[in-house]
């Protein structure tokens, strides 16, 4: 599989060229343009349907999608493009046999090599903490796009850092991680807005997004008619 | 006609357009697309083409209502902008034609007439889909979109989601159907729950350019963001 982010870095897309056999995952409705010697294939789980019903439940708790959608070319030199909802930029993170933890809006697409579990509860409460996120695990070996709302940066970190929830798109899980409030106290925390932070102990690769997805969310929706 | 002398700039996230004017010259736009212009230009709103034009425009998603600037005696400068952050492109048609999707014209030439296309069922089922203005004639046209156009020359065929086709050329055929590839026993669940319901499949030979963003994509992701009514 080859790939170019184009239109980088507000509107950014992935174009993906794919040899015959080839293989990619994606969330439903990334789906931009393609040629036509791809095959579609719409699932609860893994390509071949396994995952089952009971698993699809589970991601559609943890806010996900219940469906994947799984592109197969038939024939060789196919292009397909991906694209993630919200203005923002794409990257690729080859994924050589670690975890990589990924915010639910931030995973765009995977290879085959990669087993994605939206079933992951490494930050437990977060799901109940009024972020309104949910996490999804990568393992394996291959290729993996994120998305981030407005530009993507890089921390490397070695030592300590730390991060408000909103703003992470992913990060190695070489990396210890705990859920703190951002003040000292937690009317303190939730005051200054900055709600929930991750504390990230260790040595490994963080990629952080400009913008916080909820935060924007909750400045729009009040705007809008009540459902 | 003369083309238009202009220049686009700030692609892709906020494209605008500025076309220098001479004395004589008219162009059409959007309402409300004017960000700017010198005062040698007069505008003035109306139903170009009639009623009926009028209305085909409407259908199509555009408003009734064009705006036209016209540089009287002076030469001048107007600079249009769209209403969404995004892209831009200019096309020129030498008695030529070219479909514009629901929402992407901002501005043409004199030349240059609009009109909409009744897609019929092909329209109807493709949900917020497909719903196209045909531009016509010769002359300069500019349309915009929602994030980056990238442009696709077809070969042979070629498929496009719906909600992200900004324009293409009708030396292409294009169909409507469900996602290529399902079986008709899962047509339905690919159409309900693939998100990709209705694909636009493009045959031929010609230009498709497509929007590397959809509006829709992002209010579905707003909408849970709503308060929520309380009964009182």
């Amino acid at each position: 599989m080859r790939y170019e982010i184009l239109a980088r870095p507000a509107a950014s897309v992935a174009k993906l060229t794919l040899d015959a056999n080839e293989s990619i995952t994606c969330e439903v409705g990334a789906m931009i343009a393609m040629s036509t010697g791809i095959s579609v294939e719409t699932t609860s789980g893994k390509k071949g349907g396994g995952g089952g019903f009971l698993k699809g439940m589970k991601r559609m708790f943890a806010g996900e999608n219940f469906f994947l959608n799984h592109f197969t070319a038939t024939q060789p030199d196919q292009t397909l493009i991906l694209g993630p909802t919200m203005l923002g930029d794409v990257v690729h993170h080859h994924l050589r046999g670690g975890t990589l933890v990924i915010q639910g809006s931030g995973w765009l697409a995977s290879d085959t090599g990669v087993t994605i579990d939206a079933t992951w509860q490494g930050f437990g409460k977060a799901i109940f903490s009024g972020e309104g996120l949910f996490w999804v695990k990568a393992t394996g070996q291959g290729s993996i796009f994120l998305s981030s709302f407005g530009a993507i940066y890089e921390v490397d970190v070695n030592g300590e850092y730390v991060v408000d929830t909103g703003h992470i798109v992913a990060f190695e899980d070489t990396l210890e991680f705990k859920l703190k409030k951002a003040g000292k106290s937690l009317i303190g925390s939730f005051l200054g807005g900055e709600g929930l932070v991750c504390r990230f102990n260790g040595t490994g690769k963080l990629y952080c997004q400009s913008h916080n997805p909820p935060s924007f969310g909750k400045l729009l929706g009040p705007k809008l008619k009540p459902r | 006609m003369s083309e238009l002398d202009f220049t686009i700039s700030q692609r892709p996230e906020f494209a605008i357009v500025s076309v220098r004017m001479q004395p004589g010259q008219k162009i059409y736009s959007e309402p409300a697309a004017m960000a700017s212009m010198t005062p040698s230009l007069t505008m003035k709103a109306g139903l170009k083409g009639g009623w009926k034009k009028a209305l085909g425009r409407m259908f199509a998603g555009e408003s009734l209502v064009v705006n036209t600037f016209s540089a009287a005696t002076a030469p001048g400068e107007v600079t249009f902008a769209p209403g969404i952050p995004g892209d831009m492109l200019h096309y020129r048609l030498d008695n030529s034609s070219i479909y514009l999707q629901r929402g992407s014209f901002l501005a043409h030439s004199e030349g240059v007439e609009l009109s909409a296309k009744w897609q019929g069922a092909k329209g109807f089922f493709s949900g917020e889909g497909l719903v196209l203005l045909k531009a016509h004639g010769t002359g300069d046209l500019f349309f915009n979109s929602f994030g980056a156009i990238l442009e696709i020359d077809v070969a042979e065929e070629y498929v496009v989601d719906t909600g992200y086709i900004v324009a293409f050329e009708d030396t292409l055929d294009y169909k409507v159907v469900v996602l290529p590839g399902a079986r008709p026993s899962k047509t339905i669940k690919n159409f309900l729950f693939g998100g990709e319901g209705f694909v636009c499949r493009f045959s031929g030979q010609g230009k498709i350019w497509i929007q590397t963003r959809y509006v829709h994509s992002l209010l579905s992701w707003v909408f849970p963001f709503r308060p929520s009514s309380s009964k009182s």
